[in-house]
């Protein structure tokens, strides 16, 4: 049975994108929006080509902090993050997806690996103790976001089940 | 008077457990003999690490197969990643602390160029010298968990332990525990 923890989200801020926090008694998770200025300084720092940059930029990124405060094995797969807006699912681009696309454009080697060192793993064993993050991509909105993951205990996967929620996920803009 | 064997023997035995008191070593040993690992490492027992050649940013050829004997730490890392800036002073202090040439400190930088290696070392006033993977893609082969990642590699070429995350290679535990590593294969 699928058993929906209670989530304390902490609202960190009071601007209109807000990062938060949803933690568990087994987890905490932090989300970061990140504006279409942050990301092109970053990669444009980096030597990314223009047209990945223009590419990037009319996405959705969100900085994804993961810490595991649990005594065992917690398992995180992004194929059990199920992601919507008004109610109607949303895709999340596999990083197989933006490899492609990388390779279409014939985007150089290095800065590929760097943009897949900069996405959060598609699947993770966190260890006690364990933070690990990285960015999720998806496409931009205007409207809150809502997310349902689902995270499995135990060396094995087989352990109990740990579902967190929350519709309080915004895509960050510039500043006007 | 003539003192009984049976008590000379055991008075012996005392004076030499008094004598031996603690060592470093046993502070870093479990009851079972075996390394104390301290928090952060796991073990990592996967078998033989993948060999790769790499050059370093003064231009050396390095190969990893050529470090048989010696206990290697090997680490990933890129400019860009907080936790790998925060590290390196700490691994700094490791190389400084750790004068043994059955140890080897191994940088690997991933998929950045060697005008960002140099400034990002030069920055931090470290003297460690990095390899640089230029394309990512030794980096890709060894799949570390995220960046910064550090396996340790025995002398005998296998990963036997993997830390997560940016870890405080400074301190006494760390240090013991590497010391200890070496001392086990002498």
């Amino acid at each position: 049975m699928l058993n929906i923890l209670p989530i304390l989200v902490v609202v960190a801020s009071t601007h209109t994108v807000l990062p938060i926090t949803v933690k568990t008694p087994e987890l905490e998770i932090n989300f970061m929006p990140r504006t279409p200025n942050q990301l092109g300084s970053f990669y444009e720092a980096r030597g990314f080509p223009k047209a990945m940059r223009d590419l990037l930029s009319k996405q959705c990124f969100i900085t994804v902090g993961i810490l595991n405060t649990s005594k065992e094995k917690i398992w995180h797969d992004l194929s059990n993050w199920q992601f919507s807006v008004a109610g109607k699912p949303i895709k999340r681009e596999h990083r197989d997806y933006w490899k492609k696309r990388w390779q279409d454009m014939a985007v150089p080697l290095s800065k590929q690996s760097t943009f897949r060192w900069t996405l959060i793993p598609e699947t993770l064993d966190y260890l006690p103790d364990e933070h690990e993050g990285g960015n999720i991509i998806l496409p931009f909105t205007d409207q809150p976001i809502s997310l349902t993951a689902t995270f499995l205990k135990g060396d094995n996967r087989q352990g109990k089940k740990i579902t967190i929620q929350t519709d309080k996920l915004y895509c960050a803009e510039d500043p006007q | 008077m003539k003192i009984p064997a049976k008590v000379f023997r055991l008075f012996i035995l005392t004076l030499m457990l008094c004598m031996a008191g603690p060592s470093s070593a046993d502070e870093t040993v479990d009851t079972t003999g075996n390394e104390k690992v301290p928090f952060g490492i796991r073990d990592y027992d996967i078998g033989l690490a993948h060999n790769f050649t790499l050059h370093d940013v003064d231009g050396e050829k390095f190969e990893l197969e050529k470090t048989r004997g010696r206990w290697v730490f090997l680490h990933f890392w890129a400019s860009w990643c907080g936790p790998c800036r925060e590290e390196m002073p700490a691994i700094q202090k490791l190389s400084d602390e750790i004068k043994s040439d059955k140890f080897q400190i191994v940088m690997i930088n991933t998929a950045e160029d060697e005008d960002t290696i140099f400034e990002f070392l030069a920055a931090l006033n470290v003297e460690l010298s990095s390899l640089m993977d230029i394309d990512g893609m030794v980096t890709e082969v060894w799949k570390p968990r995220g960046l910064p990642t550090t396996f340790l590699i025995s002398p005998k070429g296998e990963i036997r332990y993997q830390a997560i995350g940016g870890r405080d290679w400074g301190k006494t535990e760390y240090i013991d525990f590497v010391e200890h590593l070496i001392k086990s294969t002498d």
